[in-house]
């Protein structure tokens, strides 16, 4: 592992270290190996606007949007959700760790979770009336859909099933059983492709055999 | 070699549990081998990372990957994914489990007509397929034909063709007659021969000749004890026809064998010719094939075609089931009765379903636009306009049409089976009272098939019913895939 760091140090101050990508395989549902891949699409990702190697909230929504600078309500609470520390920048640890949520693999109520927080605008443990309005404003306008403020509102009732003005843990896990579309969004497939996509990795990955039996 | 000890027990990547070793040349090995949570059968090729570096091919592992990544067909053998340490690589690929097309020929020493043709036509759609994603195989023999555990082609090594150690190495089962052949040039074309510089597509058709002669024979066109010979035969494409083939094989086979590249028949003259054509409609099938007779068509009279239902892996990893539903569903036939006045109640949409939708939500648009494969747009027009529309459409880009369990409309066509049958459902919501959604998802096919259709077609024709077409929705342009493939590429 010295001998490791030594040989690349001058080579790329951004190499992924052995240990942090065995660490987060363990952790989530990725191999190493799709660790090291995601590491290009993180490289990519971070490196877009400011050489940092970290994401600001400009090049993840550049990502997102390819080019087209647009504000958007949701991207703005992902960025939030993936950005742990809350220090303003997503690292390539919680990159991963919020990516894994989006495995196949991972399970369900990991993406239950993690859409609750989503959806809980204001973090206050529930999902307010006035949030969901506000989500499916947002939604409406970034669809250019000029829909009738009473159909508005009933679209919002529908959700509230208890009809208590908010949603809790417990009645949205309820309704994300009956409903599995609603977190279609949570899974990502392309995640199975990540070592096909950037391939690089297997010419310089230097994980152990030992590493590798993870 | 940490593989050595512990061999049939081996976890690699705490995901696969290496078995048999089925294949191994120089510098690779291929096992099979199985994944751990789900138990299902795979073929795990192993490459020596320093006899990578040592032969300069590290460049080449790479570019083909990509390869491999964009020939996604049933017919040919499908790479899941890669792993490494720092001194092996790991391909992942589908399991063939029938083994080799030629060790069940060594068993009949020759197929009768109808069966060699049926492996000759998956054979051409899977050549034809790669060709039109810029892929060619160049090394098309026996050796890379496999069959799955339904007696289906698969070709495999498309793409890794450049990595194939030296032929010595391979030693698999099979009948002794075709492998002696192995280092001799006998599914070679003689341009190739002839090191003049050749066209991929041409040389694969010439090979794709051979096969065709061997299934139908049992023995090589061109085969002599000496190699000079064997390449005089070759150049002058001088083969004799054994009195049991047939007019129009002979036919076929003389202008996939023309020695000259340039005059030699094309893939689109192959797969139009009669007797390539006539098979392509197997309904008395003892084989269990991935083939199906035309289930209910809404509107349209069409002959029977044959079916390769291929869901994209992503569906179909995450609902295995649900493809079994799939498939029932299409044999139970959920004939919809024309005039098309169907009554398609809309799901209603709540809150979720609506944010859910969100552009902003949809992460998938940070790894690939070659994957898209959704579309959607919102209509003020009623479910049963939409409905006609849709149904219109099908109708001109001679669709099937059908109404699936859910109460969700699909659409299923293509030119016979040749790039996988492009399946797309329709799902239609209603927002509020007066505006509906309507989203579009592929769920059998091709991706880049999918774009085209959807904005070659799909688009253009749906026009006036459109309100607006949806969020992210505008026509993808892959400007990070290039810039990312480039700063992959500048890495040391």
């Amino acid at each position: 592992m010295g001998c490791l760091q030594t040989k690349h140090a001058s080579r790329s101050p951004h190499l992924l270290d052995t240990r942090e990508a065995v660490a987060l395989a363990a952790e989530t549902s990725f191999t190493v190996s799709e660790v090291e891949a995601l590491h290009d699409l993180f490289r990519k990702i971070s490196n877009s606007v400011i050489r940092d190697n970290l994401i600001h909230k400009e090049e993840f929504q550049l990502a997102l949007f390819r080019g087209k600078k647009q504000q958007n309500l949701f991207v703005d609470r992902v960025f939030d959700l993936f950005d742990q520390k809350r220090n303003g920048v997503i690292e390539f640890g919680e990159f991963v760790r919020s990516l894994g949520v989006f495995h196949p693999d991972a399970p369900e109520d990991q993406k239950v979770a993690f859409a609750f927080k989503l959806y809980d605008l204001k973090q206050t443990g529930f999902i307010e009336r006035h949030e969901l309005k506000e989500m499916v404003l947002a939604l409406l306008d970034e669809s250019d859909l000029d829909i009738a403020s009473d159909a508005v509102e009933m679209i919002v009732d529908r959700a509230d099933t208890k009809g208590d003005g908010k949603i809790d843990q417990e009645e949205w896990t309820e309704y994300a059983k009956d409903n599995p579309y609603v977190l279609r969004n949570m899974t990502l497939p392309y995640l199975k492709d990540i070592t096909m996509v950037f391939p690089s990795f297997v010419m310089h990955s230097e994980i152990s055999e030992t590493d590798m039996a993870v | 070699m940490a593989m050595k000890k512990n061999q049939d027990s081996q976890l690699v990547m705490g995901r696969y549990r290496l078995g048999q070793l089925l294949g191994s040349g120089n510098f690779a090995k291929v096992y099979k081998a199985h994944k751990v949570a789900t138990g299902e059968a795979v073929a795990v090729k192993v490459l020596d990372k320093d006899a990578v570096h040592r032969s300069g091919m590290a460049e080449k592992v790479k570019t083909e990957v990509d390869v491999m990544r964009r020939v996604r067909h049933p017919n040919v053998v499908r790479l899941h994914e890669m792993m490494a340490t720092r001194s092996k690589i790991y391909f992942v690929m589908e399991y063939a489990s029938g083994g080799e097309l030629f060790a069940r020929l060594a068993q009949s020493t020759r197929f009768p007509e109808p069966v060699a043709r049926r492996y000759f036509q998956q054979l051409m759609t899977a050549v034809e397929f790669c060709h039109s994603r810029g892929v060619y195989h160049r090394d098309l023999k026996p050796e890379n034909l496999l069959l799955d555990a339904r007696g289906d082609l698969k070709v495999s090594d498309f793409g890794l063709s450049a990595l194939q150690d030296g032929r010595g190495g391979r030693q698999l089962r099979g009948d002794g007659l075709l492998h002696t052949a192995c280092g001799t040039p006998a599914y070679v074309a003689p341009e190739v021969l002839l090191k003049t510089g050749y066209d991929g597509a041409k040389a694969d058709i010439w090979s794709c000749g051979v096969i065709l002669f061997v299934l139908l024979a049992g023995y090589l066109p061109f085969n002599d004890t000496n190699l000079i010979l064997v390449y005089r035969k070759i150049t002058q494409s001088n083969y004799k026809c054994p009195p049991w083939f047939s007019v129009e094989a002979r036919k076929l086979l003389a202008r996939l064998l023309d020695p000259n590249p340039r005059t030699r028949i094309t893939i689109s003259k192959v797969t139009a010719n009669p007797w390539f054509q006539k098979g392509l409609c197997p309904l008395t099938t003892d084989k269990p094939l991935d083939l199906w007779e035309t289930s209910e068509v809404l509107g349209k009279e069409k002959a029977c075609r044959c079916r390769h239902h291929q869901r994209d892996d992503a569906d179909a990893d995450a609902d295995a089931d649900d493809e079994e539903n799939t498939r029932k569903r299409k044999r139970s036939k959920v004939t919809v009765s024309s005039p098309p006045t169907v009554a398609v109640r809309p799901s209603s949409m709540n809150a979720f379903d609506i944010i859910s939708r969100s552009s902003g939500l949809d992460l998938s648009k940070m790894f690939d636009e070659e994957h898209r494969s959704e579309a959607r747009f919102s209509s003020r027009e009623s479910t049963a306009a939409i409905m006609s529309k849709l149904e219109e459409i099908a109708e001109t880009r001679n669709l099937d049409i059908k109404l699936n369990k859910r109460g969700r409309v699909e659409m299923e066509g293509g030119q016979y089976c040749r790039r996988g049958t492009l399946v797309i459902e329709a799902e239609i919501f209603e927002v509020a009272p007066s505006v509906r959604v309507v989203e579009m998802r592929k769920i059998g096919g091709d991706s880049p098939e999918f774009r085209e259709f959807y904005r070659q077609e799909l688009k253009p024709s749906l026009g006036d019913i459109v309100w607006s077409w949806q969020g992210s929705d505008s026509p993808p342009t892959p400007l990070l895939p290039p810039a990312l493939r480039q700063a992959t590429n500048q890495r040391p």
